[in-house]
């Protein structure tokens, strides 16, 4: 739960640095402009939850844990079942971050990877239903940001789909009009992957998956979810600033071609 | 030594980072401890950055009012530095534009003019080598190694400046600036890193100047 | 109906195997948050808890400082995940209360005179919880205290003993403290004897209290020792703290 001040200031001098690198197609830390820092995900590492993953983006570290239980459906759908994603910037993660209710910059990232998930279809509700309009499974996603260096949408993507990919629950029968817990465990029913890809702009440039210093640097961000057939499932623009149509597209390029790469880490991940 | 660890019994003097108990003292923070003659020290291996005044510090501008910059010195407070120290008596905030001098995000080399507990440190840039720092490689580490990245009357800085060709500005609060050709430069932030990593090592000086080898940079 | 289970079998051992004085397996990990100031990760049975200290720093809002010291800030807070059930994110009245005795326990060993008009925050997170999670986000904060180089009079460190089935036993474990009837959490800083956290639900003989206090308190001294082994490593390296270096 945080409000991200936006008082981390970057030095002039860094900030020409990163600029005199871009024109060179370099960047701080070496990576080339298209290029993400190396993806770490573990799961499993909560064993009270239905399922976990821990992801290291860089130095972007995100915790995400489900936990599943059988509840009430939404009246206007009654034959889906329930996910909500929510995320927290923890105290802990950054000098920048104060606990409290969460702050809009929070509320956006659960927001923005929960669409991911539910336009992807990443999970079919309809078969998380057991009794139309009285009785389904309900999933919460939480996700707890443990360290901030930038990128917290990508991140906390990653998380929430590895976990749900590797997510166990109890299953239940319907047994005189009401659910019943058995002692069979399943998965589950995860269909396809969204995978995230975050590009930030500094002067000109495009950079993948920016570090906290470049997101200090930029003037605006553009976040594009993929799924596995390459259709474009979510996206947002963040930053009070605006891009032309070219670069949404050449955008929407890179996400579909960086987003197959990774969904390749994320199924190794979690197979 | 640990927090709460007695280092030694008896009858000394001794230095920050100890309280006496009885006759003993005890250790306040994680470091290293040093028993002699003239009294008991300890080195600590962690820790903020308190101002003291005449210090050198580097700081980063970070907000602009009326009547001064107000600088990160990576402290438990940011300092303050007076637009009258910069533009004279005659400053006014009607007149003078501060950020003809200094903007957001400038790197300022500064000294600690005074320190009370009342209010923010006061800075200022009077004395030879103070003021905006227009380029060179930014290095933080642990204001609490900046004493052995010295060391001894300058000598480990020293040396690491020569045998890399490069002008190493050396905050007490633990910001460092390099300035020089790019292996030089790489040679330093590696040689700073050694030190932080190895500050309790008996032969850190041999093993810095073995890393930095014989003939300067770019000789 | 179904019979309660015993706590306690017949060869005296609990329902995870252990005696009536064994603590549960421990694993302590110092600095592993890159932007903290201090941080620490303790493993207590199935207990996963992180501490980590911003400070000393500016404090906001304003009107809280304090002139003369600093302003210790502490909160305890369960990921929503940590728990059988899931748990709301909003902080409870229990997390509430354990925030403000955590607090307590940790601010005698600050010498907060040494940092006036600056704030020194700590935050517990615990992502899994199975009994005695406050004496051990108290055992990690103080560990993060330290990696953060704060002036400490002492480490404190923290165990949990109480009663089950009429014995004393240590270190209840989540199953314990719910079906057992009674809980003692106690923190000590172990260098100046001194206690710092003290709470008791249950009902205890005099004897029995007696009993369950001073478990608590030897136990901890035996976590102490795990707390001393996780700063020196990571201080230290493989060897032993040094008391006299040379100075080049």
């Amino acid at each position: 739960m945080s409000m991200m001040k936006k008082n981390y200031v970057v030095e002039t001098i860094r900030k020409a640095q990163m600029v005199e690198l871009l024109a060179k197609g370099e960047r701080m830390d070496g990576r080339a402009p298209d290029e993400h820092r190396p993806i770490k995900i573990q799961t499993g590492v909560i064993q009270k939850a239905n399922g976990s993953a821990l992801v290291n983006l860089g130095n972007t570290e995100v915790l995400a844990g489900v936990k599943i239980a059988t509840g009430v459906p939404f009246p206007d759908t009654p034959d889906k079942g329930l996910l909500v994603v929510n995320a927290e910037i923890l105290p802990l993660a950054s000098a920048y971050a104060e606990p409290g209710p969460p702050s809009e910059e929070a509320i956006e990232l659960a927001r923005v990877v929960d669409r991911g998930v539910r336009e992807s279809e990443m999970v079919d509700l309809t078969k998380l239903c057991l009794i139309e309009g009285k009785s389904v499974y309900t999933v919460f996603v939480d996700v707890n940001i443990m360290n901030v260096d930038g990128n917290l949408f990508d991140a906390t993507s990653y998380a929430v789909v590895s976990a749900l990919r590797t997510a166990k629950m109890k299953k239940y029968v319907v047994e005189d009009e009401k659910p019943k817990a058995t002692d069979e465990v399943v998965p589950v029913p995860v269909e396809r992957v969204p995978v995230s890809v975050t590009m930030a702009r500094i002067g000109d440039a495009l950079v993948v998956d920016p570090m906290s210093e470049e997101e200090a640097a930029m003037d605006m961000r553009i976040t594009i979810t993929t799924d596995d057939d390459g259709n474009i499932c979510a996206s947002q623009k963040g930053e009070a600033s605006t891009i032309s149509p070219e670069k949404v597209l050449e955008a929407a390029d890179m996400s579909i071609r960086i987003g197959r790469e990774i969904r390749e880490k994320i199924l190794e991940a979690t197979r | 030594m640990i927090p709460g660890d007695v280092i030694a019994r008896g009858d000394y003097r001794y230095g920050s980072y100890i309280e006496k108990r009885g006759d003993s003292y005890v250790a306040l923070r994680v470091g290293l401890a040093e028993v002699g003659r003239e009294g008991i020290k300890l080195n600590p291996l962690t820790g903020p950055y308190l101002p003291r005044p005449d210090d050198e510090v580097i700081g980063k501008v970070i907000d602009i009012n009326g009547f001064g910059w107000v600088i990160d010195i990576n402290s438990c407070f940011d300092g303050f530095l007076p637009a009258s120290f910069v533009f004279g008596r005659e400053f006014s905030p009607s007149t003078h534009d501060l950020t003809t001098k200094f903007r957001v995000g400038d790197i300022v080399g500064c000294r600690i003019e005074s320190f009370e507990r009342s209010r923010d440190p006061q800075l200022s840039i009077r004395g030879h080598g103070y003021g905006k720092i227009p380029k060179g490689e930014i290095i933080k580490l642990s204001p609490t190694k900046v004493p052995r990245l010295i060391g001894r009357r300058g000598t480990m800085i020293n040396m690491i400046s020569e045998r890399t060709s490069c002008d190493v500005k050396v905050g007490q609060n633990g910001v460092v600036v390099v300035v020089g050709p790019p292996e030089g430069i790489v040679k330093t932030v590696n040689a700073i890193k050694m030190i932080e990593n190895e500050t309790h090592a008996a032969d850190l000086a041999k093993k810095v100047e073995e890393y930095l080898g014989g003939a300067p940079v770019g000789s | 109906m179904e019979a309660k289970r015993k706590l306690i079998g017949e060869d005296g051992l609990r329902l995870d195997g252990r005696a009536w004085d064994q603590l549960r397996p421990i694993k302590l990990e110092v600095g592993l948050l890159k932007n903290a100031d201090g941080s620490a990760y303790i493993e207590w049975g199935k207990n996963k808890i992180i501490a980590a200290v911003y400070g000393p720093k500016e404090v906001h809002p304003k009107h809280q400082v304090l002139p003369d010291r600093a302003l210790v800030r502490t909160r305890y807070h369960m990921a929503p995940f940590s728990v059988d059930e899931r748990k709301n994110p909003a902080p409870s009245r229990r997390e509430i209360e354990i925030s403000k005795v955590i607090r307590e326990a940790l601010e005698p060993a600050v010498i907060v005179e040494d940092y006036p008009r600056t704030a020194i925050e700590v935050w517990v997170e615990v992502l899994q919880s199975d009994g005695g999670s406050r004496v051990a986000g108290i055992t990690a904060s103080s560990l993060a205290l330290a990696d953060a180089g704060i002036n400490l009079r002492d480490l404190v460190v923290g165990c949990s003993c109480g009663i089950i089935e009429g014995q004393v036993v240590a270190d209840l474990d989540d199953t314990e403290d719910k079906e057992g009837s009674g809980d003692m959490p106690v923190a000590i800083m172990p260098n100046l004897n001194n206690v710092t956290l003290l709470q008791v639900d249950g009902i205890y003989s005099r004897e029995q209290f007696q009993q369950a206090f001073e478990l608590a308190i030897q136990k901890g001294r035996e976590v102490y020792s795990m707390q001393r082994e996780a700063l020196t490593k990571k201080f230290f390296g493989d060897g032993q703290p040094s008391t006299s270096e040379e100075v080049d």
